[in-house]
């Protein structure tokens, strides 16, 4: 480790509580496993391997793309808890894994029937070997860097893992067995936010995946339904702000947070820079993370300028009055140029510093 | 004495039934969405004898073009195509079933179709899959997680009209520009198209594809426009 995280600590969690003691816009990157392994060279089992080599290996990754925040890829409820799922059902078949990306869980093998949502146990996350080291890998990061590490859940992108395509049918056809498997998701949740209680410690934030609230997939009635009702019951139980990611395409964030108290919407769309600037205006105290830098667009295939470009239109529109911090949305993928990701802080070096320089 | 009411009935209903009120009923079962009601209507639409063309252009395919208008229009979602998806293959199994070998339906095409490698994805490809084949082309899923090898050898073997390439992750984009450089080094002239929420005009550019579509609804839509072209 060769950075101070401090600052990054303060710019990061200063502009999501909306102080006005920010130096600069924050840089939040989201460097899933496939980057880690690019930069530092390892396969994703060498750093599921060991905790330590895992903490060193997310260290260096995040501070080599001079990013303010930091975080545990695994420590997600996507892949990670379909294999949590797969190992507590016996159906280990369903996970595939690769060497230089996340494993992946076949969409709909662990539940393909009605029975097998009847019978479905939930997973045990302290006996699970992967939570197990990326939880005791976040508890490093943790106490090398003092970054305090945000917990991610999700109901819908477990939901989708586990049945697949079904999910959507069933929604029309029995939406009862739709909400029995959504309830053991929101269990299953639980447990993980009480093995990160007691191996991570209390975490400063919930960052919720909520992959339902997307007009492409559901309507908002049903996103509510099936992923916005479990949120509710999980804020009543954990007593830290939440945050909601949101990377599809046509994502319900205006609707949503009348519904359910956010303090800051994460996503890439609507790529219309009006759309965030009115929604600033609307939920001026909701903090803005990422607005329309989109990793498919500038990033991967245009130039570092392209992207000084994107960072600069962000930051004048909403950077003004704080709570916006810069994050291009969702995970890096494999092609991005490493100067394009680079060229991020460099912008926010040149145009994001307190106050903005609107001209 | 109750069967044999429900027999008089039955026959009764065939005979009032005129070519109209069937297709409209079949058309309807098709929009709700109902494998049952629409097995049941194109059974009785072909029972009183409307040509198989009929029933799939004025029921089946209306059915199916209503159901996207309502998507268009926010008042159908995706769980309502897909269960209209399920009621066209319901339905035109069954047409098919009843043609024994005559070519009464014509392929609009063939489309060959996959998600590819290291992504498992496969919701809007479904979807896309299910209406089109639905629609009469004829399709060649090869499921998920799917090597740049194996479309190339599938594409050699099946000549199709369309390639289509689905993935939902970020990382999928550079498994695209592989699979498209090699279809294309190997002199497949077929058109392709992406499909996945995380691709954009230059992504589509860079990957090399002759068009993009960011959900399964807008896919069809290009796949139609491609393949007319």
């Amino acid at each position: 480790m060769v950075k101070d995280w401090v600052p990054s600590v303060n710019r990061i969690f200063r502009t999501i509580s909306g102080s006005k003691r920010v130096d600069k816009v924050p840089f939040l990157a989201f460097a899933g496993e496939q980057m880690i392994c690019r930069i530092t060279g390892k396969t994703v089992r060498e750093l599921y391997s060991s905790p330590k080599v895992y903490a060193n290996a997310i260290i260096s990754t995040f501070e080599f793309l001079n990013a303010d925040s930091i975080n545990v890829p695994s420590a997600y409820a996507g892949p990670s808890e379909g294999l949590a799922f797969a190992e507590a059902n016996n159906k280990l078949d369903a996970i595939k894994w690769f060497n230089y990306q996340p494993l992946m869980c076949k969409q709909g093998e662990i539940c393909k029937s009605e029975e097998d949502i009847d019978k479905l146990e939930i997973p045990d996350h302290s006996k699970n070997n992967l939570w197990k080291n990326s939880l005791l890998t976040a508890k490093m990061i943790n106490e090398k860097t003092k970054f305090p590490q945000v917990i991610s859940l999700s109901i819908w992108s477990v939901v989708q893992e586990l049945r697949g395509l079904e999910a959507y049918k069933d929604m029309r056809r029995n939406p009862d067995l739709l909400l029995k498997l959504c309830e053991k998701i929101f269990e299953s949740q639980m447990d993980i936010y009480e093995n990160w209680l007691e191996v991570v410690g209390m975490p400063p934030n919930v960052f919720i995946a909520g992959y339902a609230f997307n007009r492409h997939m559901m309507s908002f009635q049903d996103s509510m339904r099936y992923e916005g009702q479990f949120i509710k019951r999980m804020m009543n139980k954990i007593k830290v702000p939440f945050m909601l990611h949101n990377c599809g395409t046509s994502p319900y964030f205006t609707e949503v947070v009348k519904e359910i108290d956010f303090i800051a919407v994460n996503g890439s769309h609507p790529l219309d820079i009006e759309y965030w600037i009115d929604f600033k205006k609307q939920h001026p105290k909701i903090a803005i993370i990422g607005a329309n830098i989109d990793v498919s667009r500038e990033m991967l295939t245009g130039t570092p300028s392209d992207v000084e470009e994107k960072v600069k239109e962000n930051i004048l529109n909403l950077a003004p009055g704080g709570r916006y911090i810069c994050c291009p949305v969702c995970s890096l993928p494999w092609g991005v140029p490493i100067q394009n990701i680079l060229a991020i802080p460099k912008a926010i070096e040149k145009y994001g510093h307190y106050p903005i320089k609107i001209n | 004495m109750i069967k044999i009411f429900k027999g008089i009935k039955g026959i009764y209903n065939l005979l009032i039934m005129n070519e109209e009120e069937s297709l409209e009923q079949l058309k309807n079962a098709i929009l709700e969405g109902n494998p049952n009601k629409a097995i049941e209507f194109v059974e009785k639409s072909i029972k009183i004898g409307i040509p198989v063309k009929e029933i799939l252009n004025r029921a089946i395919l209306k059915g199916a073009e209503e159901a996207g208008k309502l998507y268009e229009e926010d008042e159908y979602f995706l769980p309502d195509l897909l269960m209209t998806g399920d009621a066209i293959n319901a339905a035109t199994e069954i047409l098919k079933n009843s043609l024994s070998g005559k070519s009464e339906i014509e392929s609009k095409g063939i489309i060959l179709i996959g998600t590819v490698e290291g992504d498992i994805h496969d919701i809007g490809k479904s979807l896309v899959v299910s209406i089109l084949r639905g629609q009469g082309f004829e399709i060649v899923d090869l499921g998920s997680d799917v090597p740049p090898e194996e479309f190339l050898r599938k594409a050699k073997e099946i000549n199709p009209n369309l390639i289509g390439l689905s993935g939902l992750m970020t990382m999928s984009i550079s498994k695209m520009v592989e699979t498209v450089n090699l279809l294309r080094s190997e002199n497949i002239q077929s058109r392709i198209i992406v499909g996945g929420g995380i691709l954009s005009k230059e992504s589509c550019e860079m990957i090399g594809a002759d068009d993009f579509a960011k959900d399964g609804w807008e896919g069809i839509k290009k796949i139609h426009n491609l393949i007319k072209i």
